[in-house]
């Protein structure tokens, strides 16, 4: 059986420069897969062009059978991959519940109600603040929104790019017992992450990527974490 | 003498309420794309000339001129969309804006030609009288204006916070990034907000030539002008703002006729643009369009 996300020699450039320089992974359905890399290894352009934001020059997205390579962010949500983008991005000046609701917005179903009974379960907080604007939200609060939000699209891919990004400790662990949460609940997750040691406990998978490219695979304890981390950080740029 | 003031005050919403949805329009297309569309008012101006040619050619009544002149003003907005807004929708807001003044000369070129005289009747919207009151007459087609102006703002505003679609541009305001995420096909959220802002302004046009029952291409730039005038008086990117700003030009420009003489009518108008953009008040640069 094929990959639920299967990505083959990808390139994304900005003008001249390659930011992905022929990039291939898997995502398996059901799995947490999980991304890691030094700063500018092209994660995040890895996660937009996946996201349809970003248009690659070559290479193959086959998301659940089908090419999504280069096909617009709305379309692709509607296939069932959404995105937790990087830095929060909520709809500052909409309220909480407007947020959830923009996250629905392909939905024409009549479960969307409960689907936010669920997202409020979930996420208590929320509904404490539910008409209250997103940006006077604090920045876990603001995360958890962009993971609710994307939720409302009934994904059947969550991306999540660096969703532990400048939060506090407690915060990130919050984040990561959801992250197992929504993989329990059957949703498959690829995970960019900085936070290495907290990713290699959740992941069934990861990936190592540098300077454009995936520099090694495997399973958490198919290297040890001090030299994974070592990588993540720096790069496998002999000392 | 008090008499003079209030009946200025009158005439001044009157016309104010045509500058107010001439601002309307602009703001809708200003505060979700972030783009000035010089062509706006050129593409009210063909839709009028659209509706001028066809009272002149065939027998029509006044609401079957205002279709057209609708119909026309949103074909030119499209091809103003198409040609100007789509293709540099992540590019720079000066080449959009470059591009839709190349296409104001355009439309301006298209109806002289076809359509040489400088001047053209419109059948006006009443046949009727004005309406008196002691010393003061009010215009039948003030009213019908005022109406229009306050009536779209309220229906803009109830679409925009109580509607799908309005989400969906208030999304798109808020984050264009997000609202993609979101699933929101942002592209057709554009073009349509665009469609709805020509629309708009079609309807301006004709209340504004039925009033004054003539045309002339000189529409085009007149209507640019004013609505962006009144739109940065109430404040870049509210609609409210627009409908104030609208309204408190046409009541300036009336007093400033009829004290100072109609030379001084626009030098008023410009000078106040000028004091504000020089002060900038915390109102002229709020951010959201709602």
């Amino acid at each position: 059986m094929s990959a639920l996300l299967e990505i083959r020699e990808l390139v994304t450039a900005y003008g001249k420069i390659e930011a992905l320089k022929g990039v291939s992974l898997d995502v398996e359905q059901g799995s947490i897969t999980c991304l890691l890399g030094p700063n500018g290894a092209g994660k995040t352009t890895l996660m937009m062009t996946i996201a349809g934001i970003l248009r690659p020059r070559s290479g193959s997205i086959r998301f659940a059978g089908k090419e999504i390579a280069g096909r617009p962010p709305h379309a692709i949500v509607a296939g069932g991959a959404a995105l937790v983008p990087e830095n929060r991005l909520v709809f500052p000046n909409m309220t909480v519940l407007e947020n959830l609701h923009a996250g629905a917005y392909q939905r024409r179903d009549d479960e969307i109600e409960p689907d936010m009974e669920k997202s409020f379960r979930r996420f208590p907080r929320l509904k404490e603040r539910s008409n209250q604007n997103a940006g006077t939200l604090s920045g876990g609060e603001q995360q958890m929104l962009v993971v609710a939000r994307a939720l409302m699209s009934r994904p059947k891919l969550l991306l999540m790019d660096e969703p532990s990004l400048g939060l506090a400790p407690l915060v990130v662990e919050e984040i990561f017992r959801i992250i197992v949460q929504l993989h329990q609940d059957g949703v498959s997750i690829f995970l960019v992450e900085q936070n290495a040691h907290m990713a290699l406990k959740v992941a069934q998978h990861f990936y190592l990527m540098e300077q454009g490219k995936v520099s090694f695979s495997g399973t958490p304890g198919a290297l040890a974490e001090d030299e994974v981390i070592r990588r993540a950080y720096l790069g496998s740029a002999k000392a | 003498m008090i008499f003079d003031l209030i009946q200025n005050t009158f005439d001044g919403l009157a016309m104010g309420a045509s500058y107010a949805l001439l601002a309307v329009g602009f703001t809708l297309v200003f505060g979700v794309l972030r783009r000035v569309n010089l062509s706006y008012g050129p593409a009210i101006m063909f839709g009028c000339y659209s509706a001028t040619w066809v009272s002149l050619s065939f027998h029509s009544n006044v609401f079957s001129l205002l279709g057209i002149t609708v119909l026309g003003s949103v074909l030119a907005g499209t091809y103003v969309e198409r040609l100007c807004f789509a293709p540099h929708r992540q590019g720079s807001a000066i080449a959009a804006m470059v591009a839709s003044f190349a296409l104001w000369m355009q439309f301006e070129e298209v109806v002289t030609l076809v359509m040489p005289k400088h001047l053209y009747d419109f059948p006006p919207m009443f046949d009727g009288e004005s309406l008196a009151f002691g010393p003061l007459s009010l215009r039948v087609e003030a009213l019908v204006m005022l109406a229009c102006a306050l009536s779209i703002c309220y229906a803009l505003h109830r679409m925009l916070f109580r509607s799908r679609f309005g989400l969906a541009v208030r999304a798109v305001i808020d984050a264009p990034v997000a609202a993609q995420l979101a699933g929101i096909n942002v592209p057709r959220i554009l073009l349509l907000v665009f469609l709805l802002a020509s629309a708009i302004g079609g309807l301006a046009g004709w209340l504004i030539v039925s009033t004054h029952t003539q045309v002339t291409p000189m529409l085009g730039m007149w209507s640019t002008l004013k609505g962006l005038l009144a739109m940065m008086i109430g404040g870049l990117g509210s609609l409210p703002g627009a409908v104030i700003g609208g309204l408190a030009l046409g009541v300036l420009e009336a007093h400033s006729q009829w004290f100072l003489g109609p030379q001084a009518r626009d030098l008023i108008a410009y000078l106040l643009l000028f004091v504000l953009l020089a002060w900038r008040p915390r109102w002229m640069t709020t951010q959201s369009a709602s």
